[in-house]
């Protein structure tokens, strides 16, 4: 109960959060010097087509006047503009691109806490040995190493020389038939349509970018396991645990408990990080995610898709750090308490 | 004609010096050369000032000295075996089942993230290889042991919501929830309200006496140790300067530094003085080589700043480490 | 003997977020100090003497009552740090090592009061010298960082920075409980030497009881927020009247195994949280001597004669059955006495 009223309360607060992420972020993009209607038409158009174009898409009323259409379009009709880049509205090309970013680097987080958890946990167990030397430089080397640049090597490695990926061309084969959208996540897609030969290849795509972000993560996740169960083994209450003779696992397994936290907390750091951290890794395998997606927008002066990316990777943030406060809820009585 | 038999040793500590080494300096010294005798079902209470070296005695015992500090001699016996000896497994088994420690400040040493009760449950679980269910039962029994008002409820409450007495009865009921053989109690008591500290020591002697275990019991108060202990020895930098049964030292303390420790409660500041050296005059005699109180011993001789005095037993059942010891 | 504090049915009451309980801190609490004098407030956690001397000090409001200092009001508006205020009113802390500044000289620490009262470069050095010396510290020690000294000497330099500025009230919050037994005994001997002195009262905050005994002149037992008794030093621990003080004193172990308190009182379980206290008396659930109309009613103050107030309809019973504690303290420092003279030459 005490955690639906506090879910309820934060709930409150999304509103006004996204509000001044959305106020602060429009007034940033427009305060670009550059005239949209030239990008958007060419240096020859003439006055008149130019002139034409800003009243129809707004450019020639005030900037609050603007943001104040700009929210009743998103409020009332949960309309973010549209791309004028793809013609398309931009809520339909997020759709599209933010699933395919989201299972990306949730896979790939996950791989980045299989391999630093485990090492991180060994490292400040065995505090000498080749476990904590190897945690070393892997955790300096994950940290020195450009993502994209990694993620080609690993392409000229296993595509080029080995031929045991699949091109990396993107999420699917493109003879291979997508499944329905349910999720937009194509690996749960392809298994709910009972699409085997749709999850093979997108398995197939996935795998590289996948290793790329998974070891890239790996680095700080490892760096971050390693120094809390460092402290939490020497903490008072270790001690006092091997004072009253409890076996070594049982005192790593509390030390790893109380770690967590930590664990989560940078986790979820990278996760938004990631949603739009990740548009090199995209770019490299021709993802086609959501943050190639704002970079475009960037590059072309086209707005609403840069917009509209933030405010999208706004609201993720805000119910990742949720989930991240309601995990804090459920591991650490004190928080409850 | 029938004699009792005399209760046999359960812990006997001969010459054991702990350093610290220290960066560029000689190491600090931290014990040296304790001698020192618990039998079965007698309790030791053992006063000292900070710095004394009474944890790290605490800590020698347990094998639990940990880098950079070391046991550079001495032997510790428990029950007649090395403890020195024993591989860390044996260690382990020892630790928490047939010598467990009491320790003050109960709320930062307890695991945050795990109920009182199945710390307490953890601790029988693992040493006595029970079930579950049954380590559970056992620790609701303890806490009642222990007088824990409304056990069930308190079984699954955390560290961080009970009271610092409440929190020292949970230490005492996973000291004892073995039933030990020897307890060592470090400063227990300090920081608790006056009335919470003796129920809880009211509530150690009774379950200790239960268990017939024996107990050492190091405090800072010299106090407590008058109405609770059977034998009382007095520590200081490092060194055991005065040994006896309870009574005989009350009656006729030897030692000045024992002397000076009673005189602190005296209201009379002409007796206190008497006794201790206001702080300008106190020296370092550690480098002289001779006794270690001497710097700021009222009685100290040229004797007493070349010559390292020995325990000597001046009757039965009390021993003072002294050129000088005070005589009545 | 000039009165230099009154508070009068002080009353402080924390509300506690989300919710409509109050933690009842200090209920209806009334004193007065003179100069030169010390009055203790003793009590154990949730008794509230920390707050009352936080209300004295002027850093947080009364919910009701009134503080008078030398005829000034104290409040959150007219406090220490106020102009007229300044100086008069000094407080020394518990922690020695935390209260003191480990980047600044000590000299330079206890020079500090007088800075904000405006006093020029010159006389403060003048004034800093002469209270390291009456507190007993070298003139060396005035370069030195604080990490440099002992914890005995610390606190004397705390000392010295409260007495500069000659004040006419030291709030001494639980002085010597960090220090060991012997740097203990010497802090208050210097206390009680500077008091002759400078004349100055002291309201002195401690559950450290043979301290109290030994410094005090009057005493306040306070639980729960409440003072349940008070009177002379010697009247408290000698004829203590009410349960609560009686349990509380003979908590005290004192160094002599033959000296055996004997009480009836053995006050069991844990102290009630001073949360939604009950109506009564707040001592109700634990006392060994409670009737039914100490459910019901608070005790008013009954005057047993020279400043002795007790809160208790029960005392004139108690004070029968517990015969075997008078004198306790009277008794251990007379063998002690003995004990202490005896073997010097």
């Amino acid at each position: 109960m005490r955690v639906l009223r506090y879910i309820g309360k934060r709930m409150l607060f999304i509103g006004p959060q996204l509000f001044g992420i959305t106020l602060v972020s429009f007034f940033l993009v427009k305060l670009i010097p550059g005239d949209p209607a030239v990008m958007m038409l060419g240096p020859l158009a003439t006055e008149s087509t130019l002139a034409e174009l800003r009243t129809e898409m707004g450019f020639d009323r005030t900037l609050p006047e603007q943001f104040f259409i700009y929210i009743k379009n998103l409020v009332l009709h949960g309309d973010l503009g549209t791309s004028w880049q793809t013609t398309r509205p931009v809520t339909e090309d997020l759709f599209l691109r933010m699933p395919a970013t989201l299972e990306l680097i949730t896979l790939g987080l996950l791989l980045g806490l299989l391999i630093g958890v485990p090492l991180g946990v060994g490292a400040a167990y065995l505090k000498r040995g080749i476990v904590a030397k190897f945690s070393d430089y892997y955790g300096l080397l994950a940290g020195a190493l450009p993502d994209f640049w990694l993620g080609l090597v690993l392409i000229f490695l296993f595509y080029t020389i080995l031929g045991w990926v699949p091109a990396p061309l993107g999420r699917l084969d493109f003879f291979i038939i997508a499944p329905p959208t349910v999720t937009g996540a194509l690996l749960i897609d392809s298994l709910l349509d009972g699409n085997w030969s749709a999850f093979t290849s997108a398995a197939g795509h996935l795998l590289l970018p996948v290793i790329t972000l998974g070891l890239i993560s790996g680095g700080p996740i490892l760096k971050m396991t390693q120094s809390t169960m460092d402290r939490m083994l020497e903490s008072d209450y270790s001690r006092y645990e091997e004072m009253c003779g409890l076996p070594k696992s049982v005192i790593v397994r509390h030390a790893l408990r109380n770690s967590l936290p930590s664990v989560v907390t940078i986790v979820s750091v990278l996760y938004g990080f990631l949603i739009g951290g990740a548009v090199l890794v995209e770019i490299v395998f021709s993802w086609g995610g959501a943050g190639q997606y704002a970079v475009q927008g960037v590059l072309n002066a086209d707005i609403n898709p840069v917009l509209g990316f933030v405010f999208f990777a706004a609201v993720l943030s805000l119910i990742i750090y949720l989930i991240v406060d309601l995990i804090y809820f459920a591991i650490d009585p004190r928080v409850r308490g | 004609m029938a004699t009792t038999p005399e209760p046999s040793t359960i812990l006997n500590i001969e010459g054991l010096h702990v350093s610290y080494p220290v960066y560029e300096t000689a190491p600090v010294r931290a014990l040296r050369g304790i001698d020192l005798q618990v039998r079965e079902g007698e309790n030791i209470g053992l006063v000292g000032e900070s710095g004394s070296g009474k944890t790290t005695l605490a800590r020698a015992i347990m094998q639990l000295i940990s880098r950079p500090g070391r046991v550079d001699s001495g032997r510790i016996e428990f029950a007649g075996r090395d403890l020195s000896k024993l591989s860390e497994e044996e260690l382990r088994a020892i630790r928490g089942d047939d010598i467990a420690m009491v320790i003050p400040n109960p709320r930062t040493e307890l695991n945050p993230l795990v109920t009182v009760g199945k710390q307490i449950a953890n601790v029988a679980r693992y040493h006595l290889s029970l079930p579950r269910k049954e380590a559970d039962a056992m620790a609701m029994a303890m806490l009642d042991a222990v007088q824990i008002p409304d056990p069930k409820r308190r079984f699954k409450a955390y560290p961080h919501e009970l009271s610092g007495g409440m929190a020292q009865r949970v230490v005492m009921a996973i000291a004892l929830i073995c039933s030990p053989r020897f307890i060592i109690s470090d400063d227990a008591t300090s920081g608790l309200d006056v009335t919470v500290q003796t129920q809880v020591l009211e509530l150690l002697q009774d379950l200790v006496q239960q268990q017939g275990a024996s107990m050492l019991f190091i405090t800072r108060d010299i106090g407590i140790t008058a109405h609770y202990c059977h034998q009382v020895a007095i520590i200081y930098a490092g060194e055991i300067v005065e040994i006896a049964d309870t009574a005989s030292f009350f009656d006729n303390p030897q030692h000045p530094y024992s002397v000076m420790l009673l005189s602190a409660f005296s209201h009379n500041p002409k007796l206190r003085g008497m006794w201790s050296k206001p702080e300008e005059l106190i020296e370092n005699a550690e480098a002289g080589g001779g006794c270690l109180f001497a710097g700021r011993c009222v009685r100290a001789s040229d004797t007493c700043l070349k010559e390292h005095p020995k325990m000597r037993s001046i009757r039965p059942g009390h021993g003072v480490r002294c050129h000088h010891p005070v005589e009545r | 003997m000039s009165v230099v504090l009154s508070v009068q049915n002080l009353i402080k009451h924390f509300p506690i977020a989300g919710s409509r309980s109050v933690v009842q801190a200090v209920n209806n609490v009334s004193f007065s100090v003179s100069r030169g004098e010390t009055l203790a407030l003793v009590g154990e956690s949730g008794s509230g003497k920390t707050t009352v001397g936080r209300c004295i000090l002027g850093l947080i409001d009364p919910t009701g009552g009134e503080i008078t200092f030398q005829g000034n009001r104290i409040d959150k508006r007219n406090n220490v740090r106020s102009r007229h205020l300044r100086g008069k009113i000094q407080l020394v802390f518990q922690e020695p090592a935390e209260s003191l500044d480990p980047r600044i000289r000590i000299g330079v620490t206890i020079g500090e009061p007088l800075r904000s009262l405006g006093s020029a470069r010159e006389d403060r050095d003048k004034q800093v010298r002469e209270m390291a010396r009456r507190v007993g510290l070298e003139e060396e020690a005035l370069y030195q960082y604080p990490a440099e000294l002992s914890a005995g000497q610390q606190q004397r330099v705390g000392i010295a920075r409260a007495i500069i500025t000659d004040p006419e009230l030291i709030v001494l919050d639980e002085p010597t409980s960090a220090l060991d037994p012997t740097a203990r005994s010497e802090v208050i001997d210097l206390l009680i030497t500077l008091q002759k002195e400078l004349d100055t009262a002291y309201l002195f905050i401690s559950h450290d009881l043979s301290t109290v005994r030994y410094l005090s002149h009057r005493v306040a037992v306070m639980y729960l927020g409440m003072i349940v008794e008070q009177g002379s030093s010697q009247d408290i621990f000698s004829r203590p009247r009410h349960p609560y003080s009686i349990g509380l004193l003979s908590s005290v172990l004192l160094p002599n195994p033959r000296l055996e308190r004997h009480s009836e009182v053995s006050l069991q379980g844990e102290i009630p949280s001073p949360i939604d206290l009950p109506n009564g008396c707040f001592l109700a659930s634990r006392c060994p001597f409670v009737e039914a109309q100490c459910s019901e009613r608070m005790p008013d103050a009954d005057d047993i004669g020279s400043g002795h107030l007790v809160h208790c309809f029960k005392h004139r019973d108690v004070i029968d059955d517990e015969k075997g504690t008078l004198d306790y303290y009277e008794r251990f420092q007379a063998e002690a006495e003995k004990l202490l003279s005896s073997g010097q030459q």
